[in-house]
């Protein structure tokens, strides 16, 4: 009923929004959007694991992934609010009610129970997408809102073949209905290779949202146009949303016989997602490019953490959440960086730190924080991937991982302290001066890694026990 | 009857992979729609009333008639009429679709099931196959936009496979699908370039 309630209340926003046609109500009717999700969120941990309407339910990870949602939303229509400062008010609400769709797609899901729900939610977050990258009407945008939607609604109709495909394996006409707890009863009646075609198939598909190789392209160039805000999303709770799908369903077989099927191929998608981001990383040239690199190393890295199980599991989940606080972070910055800078050209940045030293500590801060080094929480993660890798005794994984992260640290300090201490190498010739930028604008970021270093040190009891109960039906 | 109608599906795939007119193109689009029509309205022989005209809006008015018109459209606002030259030759494209339908009919006799009929399995299949290879091989936006279609068409046969009766889960799926596909061809059919050659602005 509360689920209802929360969809209702957008659709109520969305329609007061585009009638009302004035920017103060718009920011008044985010907000009261923004409250109400993390009601919807405060509601659903404390009727965990309860179905609040057919098809969807309070699951632990759906939980998790929901609180980073509910807590990077406040910042995220703050942001919103300074990038679309001075759009007509046309524009200005279109934003803010596709940024409000996108994140009620995201809810549901987040919280659905049927992977038929889980679909329709994912290609329903393809189109709010689209409107928030074609944000700023420029060729680049209408170019990149091309490639997202059509590569994300190839990727997306793949995916639900991959779930039809369940369907073959009962011969049930409602198979596509079935919840995920009907599905697993059936699962041991399966036939493998059915459950390795589907898993490929999903794989394939949701990682266009997962930004994963081999779609991974398509979140890249979404990220050179798309306002800051949208970014921050795109890189965290929407990745998120690829990784649930595919999580899910990794959970659903991960009781029959293909799972060392799936982790060698999560392994050697991780991998080519490491190789990819390193290589890109190490020519980069446009500083927005260079951090969605990093969240397909990321997403590489939880990729690799799935494949090698036992601590993994957990780490993936922790390195998940964790990401979605500090890259958001970085994400969110990115609007300033632009106002001080005028550009996102690498070699048209520098001395940055001297020209706004608050966001110059920020970035570095961030950087720091990316790059898994103490006190960063993602440090924790990522011990307990390497160490996962080590019980299983998967040398080559354990070296080639080790050596493109090196190299994806290298790319990644080289270039930001150019931009944070250096003079630039192709200065901008209009000789603009610095822009202005407010201080208290990195306020939520600095808040989120906070948290983040807070989480290096110590990991509360429920949040250990969320994870744990997230993973607790795959094999220990 | 049905097997009929899926073969005639199968044989416009190979007409589609080898065509040069985008007028071509546009026809069998919706001979196809028509073609899934008639498979769906013969298959799901259990659907309730509801279920019927979301299944005959579908197929039917979207697949048979909008988007057929909406190719038309584009066609005439973008004066394009042939693929690109610079596209694979169509001997290439037939010869891989012959290759894809082969590889089809060996991915459904491996995955044969008592639950499924084969030659629904080899058709949908050979379609996600065909709509991928003209994504791929083809330069012109409009090309993609027919690839897209044709998984589409595929997503649907796969969905019709699976019984005699269509969840309203599923036909809300398959709503948003087309839903998709409308918006696809009417923003971005007539905003962008035609050639995707120009679409390089954002590169590494």
């Amino acid at each position: 009923m509360e689920l209802i309630l929360f969809f209702s209340l957008t659709l109520f926003f969305a329609l007061a929004i585009f009638f009302m046609r004035s920017k103060l109500f718009t920011r008044g009717a985010s907000l009261l959007f923004s409250v109400s999700l993390i009601g919807l969120t405060i509601h659903g941990w404390m009727h965990i694991d309860e179905s609040p309407v057919h098809f969807f339910t309070f699951s632990h990870e759906g939980l998790l992934l929901l609180s980073a949602l509910a807590l990077l939303s406040l910042p995220t229509f703050y942001h919103g609010f300074r990038y679309t400062q001075n759009a007509s008010v046309k524009h200005f609400n279109i934003y803010h009610i596709s940024m409000m769709a996108l994140m009620t797609f995201m809810t549901g899901a987040y919280l659905s129970d049927s992977m038929t729900m889980l679909w329709v939610f994912v290609e329903a977050t393809t189109l709010s997408v689209a409107a928030l990258i074609y944000h700023d009407r420029t060729p680049q945008s209408l170019e990149a809102t091309w490639k997202y939607v059509f590569i994300c609604s190839v990727g997306i109709s793949i995916a639900y073949v991959g779930i039809l495909l369940l369907g073959f394996i009962y011969g049930r006409y409602d198979a596509a209905n079935l919840t995920f707890d009907e599905f697993s009863l059936l699962v041991s009646q399966a036939n493998p290779i059915y459950l390795k075609v589907a898993f490929v198939f999903v794989l394939v598909g949701f990682s266009t949202k997962m930004g994963l190789f081999p779609m991974h392209s398509v979140t890249i160039d979404a990220h050179s146009v798309a306002p800051a805000p949208v970014s921050a999303l795109i890189s965290t709770t929407l990745m998120n949303v690829g990784f649930l799908a595919i999580f899910r369903v990794f959970t659903l077989f991960s009781s029959t016989e293909i799972l060392p099927f799936m982790q060698h191929s999560l392994v050697l998608t991780g991998i080519l997602s490491l190789l990819i981001a390193a290589g890109y990383m190490l020519k980069a040239y446009h500083i927005k490019r260079m951090f969605a690199y990093s969240s397909l190393e990321m997403m590489g890295l939880v990729a690799i953490a799935m494949g090698s199980g036992k601590s993994g599991y957990y780490a993936a989940i922790l390195l998940i959440l964790l990401h979605s606080l500090v890259k958001s972070s970085i994400f969110f910055h990115m609007g300033q960086f632009k106002n001080v800078t005028h550009s996102y050209t690498l070699k048209q940045v520098g001395n940055y730190m001297k020209s706004y030293p608050a966001g110059g500590l920020l970035l570095l801060c961030c950087v720091v924080f990316i790059l898994a080094i103490p006190p960063s929480g993602i440090f924790i993660s990522e011990i307990l991937i390497f160490k996962s890798i080590i019980a299983q005794q998967h040398w080559i994984t354990f070296v080639v991982t080790a050596l493109l992260l090196t190299a994806v640290i290298y790319a990644l300090l080289t270039r930001v302290l150019h931009i944070l201490f250096s003079d630039p190498a192709e200065p901008l010739t209009e000789a603009e001066a610095p822009g202005k930028a407010r201080p208290v604008e990195t306020i939520p970021q600095f808040v989120l890694l906070i948290i983040v270093a807070v989480l290096c040190f110590y990991q509360p009891d429920f949040l250990n026990e969320a994870i744990n109960a997230s993973i607790a039906n795959l094999p220990k | 009857m049905i097997e009929f109608l899926i073969v005639a599906f199968a044989a416009t795939l190979i007409y589609l992979s080898a065509a040069q007119r985008f007028r071509v193109f546009a026809r069998f689009m919706g001979v196809q729609g028509v073609l899934i029509f008639g498979i769906a309205f013969l298959e799901l022989n259990e659907m309730a009333t509801g279920n019927l005209i979301l299944v005959v809006s579908e197929t039917l008015v979207f697949k048979g008639i909008v988007i057929p018109f909406m190719l038309f459209y584009i066609i005439r606002r973008t004066q394009v009429f042939k693929v690109h030259a610079q596209a694979t030759p169509s001997f290439y494209i037939l010869l891989l679709n012959a290759i894809s339908l082969i590889v089809s009919v060996i991915i459904a006799y491996t995955l044969q099931n008592p639950f499924i009929n084969i030659v629904f399995m080899t058709v949908a299949l050979y379609a996600l196959l065909s709509g991928l290879i003209i994504i791929v091989t083809h330069k012109l936006i409009i090309s993609h936009l027919i690839g897209f279609l044709i998984i589409e068409n595929a997503v649907f046969l796969f969905t019709i496979a699976l019984g005699n009766e269509m969840p309203a889960l599923i036909n809300i799926a398959m709503l948003l699908d087309i839903f998709v596909g409308v918006l696809i061809m009417g923003f971005f059919g007539l905003r962008l370039n035609p050639d995707t050659g120009e679409l390089t602005q954002l590169k590494d």
